[in-house]
């Protein structure tokens, strides 16, 4: 076919162009570093907890030299295809902050299997992860990616605004309805919530009143008894009592709060430095106990993968090793916040007597990913998820947005057992 | 053909002035002409139009980038866009974002242009503050005109509170979304295409107005005959620039609102990027890209025409 | 816009503004003031509110949203960025980039429009055509056919890479054959008839009357370069080539929570974009060069 031959030309033409022009330290002799580059997408205030990652790695060795460089999301969506493709990638790279588009990269063959696993130091512990982290980046029984980082969210509360309404903070579901409404007054919002370019909340609210989106056949719950009764507490308390403005985007959401002018709002461990700049009197919870009493959260993760054409895989492995290793992840969780991706760091006394990590970190075994798995992932969130909510909140009642939501998500997961 | 000839009339003193010339030069010389073009035309075909060609043979297969199978659809991704809901939304919010810009830019430019044409250091000072939106990054100012609309933390949510109508969140409305954009892309341009037109006004000789005003026109009559027709050429040149530039509008649109809210704003490469890159469908994207392509070459081809046929002297 | 700025006194280019009654007049002057007053308005208020943030601290601004100017002020968002950044480094390869495409751009366009109003050839409107086409054409849908060319020419992070495929805009073209075309054929004449083949032609009589156009052009094509984010970064992968889009491209995030420093970045690009285009903006309506025709 010509296309096949087009793309032997190209491999052809990438493996002489690299051979000539003898990169990486291909050629050379055996005393000098292996050079391994890293893309990611961690920009803003993320961005010195990973770099420092990198750094410390290269201190803690001569052997191998990392190179990261950070651009925005959007930038290596359009770029990280091709760079791999044709061999002119890095060796490792974080495509996106959605770990399901590991799924295609898979289904291309660009990514590599991560092998080097086992306990030590030395190699992977993929055992140590959040056990739904390696679950999600698993395929066909092999690993393909790591967590280059997980997230937990939790309840950041206005600490001023629950004092002067005379509220405390909630611990349980109906608590958090009541004190949304309670606090929804003279221009403050009690709920603040983003509904699309977020990390979603509103699966959080439905896992809280015991639904969910899709089922294990990757069939939509939705418009079921129990999907509808999931969402509509929350799109009433929105639509009639304007707990939250609609529409907004993460960062708007985060501004609103930042602003003073929202009580309460769901979201990860980097808007904790945020809040504290813009000058919050900031309380942090876990998120309360959903229906039945238990505790459960969003967790969200960025794959970290090594390209299938990298020209030094172990070298990329070791680095995800460190990455995911025990020394670098303590360090990573105290100067960011983010809870630990492992969880035998779990109990370690320093990152429970900090008072950011702390909270994040007790909702990690109570979290679940959002669409874990789900076949066309990204697609349902944009074209049945995201509008759905953006329509409920607007009006449409529940039984129609579902209906038509569920029709778009079986379609796009391909789900049959209907 | 013609109409380009039609295109070519003069802004000011006559081709045809002094003595017509009748011969029209044919001497057949391509060598002068290929040592002109040569350097523009290479990279605009290595680096334009091959991958335009390049990209519709994607469009004809199931392509995913890097995929060992990239089998042959023929014209399957046309069809699956013609049944696509969300083509056609696109489609439509393209068309209307692309329609109502060109006719606030034209419109204000012409404005302006009329307003500011006399050459007074205040109305330098004034054209040059109207011209500056242009030169600015369109991700920076899309960023800041997302902030200043924001309705809790901005100041057009001041502003509106201050006129009784409360904090209006205009783009988190599917209402309002669209013709928010449409302000921010009028803002943006209206300042270039003054200065196109002011250009062209100052080309307009003194005599005809002095004439014309002998036989008694007013103001609006001297627009009418006198101004708009001289402008025509330089009225059709920004028209075209802006409606080309308005088909293909991305940066503004994806910072300001992703193509939201409820993809009221999603315009065709909104839709196309989305396709592309984050469903990674790069030969459902190339076949949208091509629709595009097409809308954009008919409806410039339509305005050539229009303008030559309006031809009044 | 009230048709009452239409109906103003028109101009004529020598400045002479007819007689009009008196009533008329000012109530035609009185609205024309309004409109450009408050056109003024809404063309400075954004780069104002822009460059008062870049002072602002997080706190002010979420506190006092309705203010334009900063209450409480803060450098750090310039000396984030002073900090974070390699920025001289950034500078020098946004300079070349934009400097360098932008004086081929020039060179090259202006060529191609000289051909294409001046001189008769078989294809010449096909030619026009072609360019056209060009320009109807969205960066998304190349990208990928792009890279990878730039890959089989081994041109991907190297400066040639980065500078030859922008060397001409079909815009420049576009815009330099509707002046050129504008230019009375007899200074062509004249110079033909004292021995200039078409390229004196072009160099000595079409390229000094063209100011206007050169300046135009060199201004739009050169801010846009500048402003350029997503090409430097398909071509360049290593962090010695990026250029200040890129680098500023950092601050921001999904979860921005530093809007001094963003701010602070964008009125850093923006300033020497300001500068060129006030240093350059007396180019732009110096009018057609056919004063002396008239």
């Amino acid at each position: 076919m010509h296309y096949r031959k087009q793309l032997a030309v190209v491999a052809v033409a990438a493996a002489v162009g690299l051979i000539a022009t003898g990169c990486s330290g291909g050629g050379s002799s055996s005393s000098d570093p292996v050079k391994l580059t890293v893309w990611t997408g961690f920009t803003g205030g993320d961005a010195p907890g990973y770099e420092q990652i990198a750094k410390d790695f290269n201190a803690s060795q001569k052997h191998i030299t990392v190179t990261m460089t950070a651009e925005p999301w959007d930038t290596i969506q359009q770029k990280l295809p091709s760079a791999w493709m044709t061999g002119q990638g890095p060796d490792i790279a974080a495509p996106a902050p959605d770990p399901n588009v590991i799924a295609q990269y898979v289904k291309t063959k660009s990514v590599l299997p991560i092998t080097l696993t086992g306990s030590g130091e030395s190699k992977v512990n993929a055992d140590d992860f959040a056990p739904a982290l390696v679950k999600e980046f698993t395929y066909d029984k092999k690993l393909y990616a790591v967590p280059a980082n997980y997230a937990t969210l939790s309840l950041y509360y206005n600490k001023a605004l629950f004092t002067a309404a005379g509220v405390t903070p909630p611990t349980t579901v109906a608590e958090l309805k009541d004190a949304a409404k309670k606090l929804t007054k003279d221009g403050t919002y009690g709920l603040v919530l983003a509904d699309n370019n977020t990390i979603q909340m509103w699966p959080v609210l439905q896992w809280l009143e015991g639904g969910d989106i899709v089922d294990s056949k990757n069939c939509s719950v939705l418009d079921s008894q129990k999907g509808q009764n999931s969402l509509k507490p929350w799109v009433d308390l929105v639509v009639n009592d304007k707990i939250s403005p609609v529409g907004l985007t993460g960062a708007e959401a985060d501004a609103i709060f930042s602003a003073g002018k929202a009580a309460m709002e769901i979201n990860g461990p980097w808007a904790a430095p945020g809040y504290k700049k813009a000058g919050i009197d900031l309380g942090i919870i876990p998120v309360p106990l959903d229906s039945a009493g238990k505790p459960v959260t969003l967790g969200s993760t960025a794959p970290l993968a090594i390209s299938s054409k990298s020209k030094h895989p172990q070298e990329a492995q070791q680095f995800l090793a460190y990455w995911t290793g025990k020394t670098a992840q303590k360090k990573f969780s105290l100067s960011t916040g983010f809870p630990s991706l492992r969880t035998d760091l779990a109990d370690d006394p320093a990152l429970k007597a900090d008072p950011v990590v702390s909270v994040f970190s007790s909702q990690v075994p109570g979290s679940r990913l959002y669409l874990p798995q789900v076949p066309n992932a990204t697609k349902v969130d944009s074209d049945a998820y995201v509008p759905l909510i953006g329509g409920l909140t607007r009006g449409t009642p529940v039984a129609d947005g579902t209906q038509k939501a569920s029709s778009t998500i079986d379609d796009l997961t391909g789900c049959s057992a209907k | 053909m013609t109409v380009l000839t039609k295109v070519r009339e003069p802004q000011a003193g006559s081709r045809t002035g002094s003595g017509a010339e009748p011969r029209r030069r044919r001497r057949f010389r391509p060598t002068p002409a290929l040592l002109f073009l040569a350097p523009s035309f290479l990279i605009l075909g290595v680096f334009v139009l091959w991958p335009i060609l390049v990209s519709f043979w994607y469009s004809l297969h199931d392509w995913t980038i890097g995929a060992d199978d990239q089998p042959f659809v023929g014209f399957g991704n046309y069809l699956k866009l013609t049944q696509d809901p969300k083509f056609w939304g696109a489609l439509l919010h393209t068309i209307e974002i692309t329609v109502f810009s060109v006719v606030g830019i034209v419109i204000l430019g012409l404005a302006l242009a009329l307003a500011l044409v006399r050459d007074g250091l205040g109305n330098r000072i004034i054209r040059s503050a109207f011209f500056f939106p242009t030169v600015v990054s369109l991700t920076s100012i899309g960023l800041v005109w997302r902030f200043l609309l924001d309705p809790d933390i901005g100041l057009a949510g001041a502003l509106t509170s201050a006129l009784g109508w409360g904090n209006i969140g205009f783009l988190q409305s599917p209402a309002l979304a669209l013709p928010t954009i449409v302000f921010v892309n009028v803002w943006k341009n209206a300042g270039f295409v003054m200065i196109i037109l002011i250009a062209g006004l100052k080309g307009i000789p003194a005599e005809r107005y002095e004439a014309a005003r002998l036989d008694g026109a007013g103001s609006w009559a001297l627009l009418r005959y006198i101004t708009l027709p001289a402008l025509r050429p330089t009225l059709l040149f920004a028209t075209l620039i802006m409606t080309i530039q308005s088909f293909q509008l991305f940066d503004l649109v994806y910072v300001m609102t992703g193509g939201g809210p409820l993809f009221s704003t999603d315009t065709l490469v909104t839709m196309l990027f989305r396709e592309g890159f984050v469903n990674f469908q790069t030969g459902y994207a190339a076949a949208i890209s091509w629709a595009l392509f097409l809308v954009i070459v008919v409806i410039s081809a339509l305005q050539l025409r229009i303008f030559r046929y309006n031809d009044v002297d | 816009m009230s048709t009452d700025t239409l109906r103003r006194p028109t101009r004529t280019a020598a400045g002479r503004p007819a007689r009009r009654p008196h009533t008329s007049s000012t109530l035609g002057a009185v609205s024309r003031w309004v409109f450009v007053g408050i056109g003024l308005v809404l063309a400075l208020v954004p780069f104002l509110w822009m460059l008062s943030t870049s002072f602002r601290t997080e706190r002010d601004l979420f506190g006092n949203p309705a203010s334009l100017l900063p209450t409480e002020w803060t450098l750090h968002g310039y000396q984030g960025i002073w900090e974070q950044l390699p920025f001289l480094l950034l500078l020098f390869n946004t300079i070349v980039f934009a400097g360098v495409t932008t004086l081929l751009t020039l060179l090259f366009d202006s060529m191609a429009a000289y051909a294409l109003a001046r001189m008769d050839f078989r294809g010449r409107n096909l030619a026009f055509w072609l360019v056209l086409l060009t320009l109807m054409v969205p960066f998304q849908v190349t990208l990928i056919p792009v890279f990878v060319e730039l890959f089989n020419l081994q041109w991907l992070n190297t400066y040639q890479g980065l500078i030859i495929p922008r060397a001409t805009s079909a815009f420049g073209i576009f815009l330099f054959r509707q002046f050129f075309i504008s230019i009375p054929r007899e200074l062509d004449e004249a110079a033909r008839i004292d021995g200039a083949g078409h390229f004196r032609i072009y160099w000595q009589v079409i390229l000094p009357l063209a100011k206007p156009a050169i300046a135009t052009v060199a201004v739009l094509n050169f801010t846009a370069l500048w402003n350029d984010l997503l090409w430097p970064l398909v071509v360049t992968s290593s962090p010695e080539m990026r250029t200040l889009p890129a680098g500023l491209a950092l601050f921001g995030g999904q979860h921005v929570t530093d809007h001094a420093v963003l701010m602070a970045g964008a009125v850093i690009s923006l300033l020497p974009i300001a500068i060129a285009f006030f240093l350059a903006q007396r180019y732009f309506v110096a009018g057609v060069a056919t004063t002396g025709l008239k």
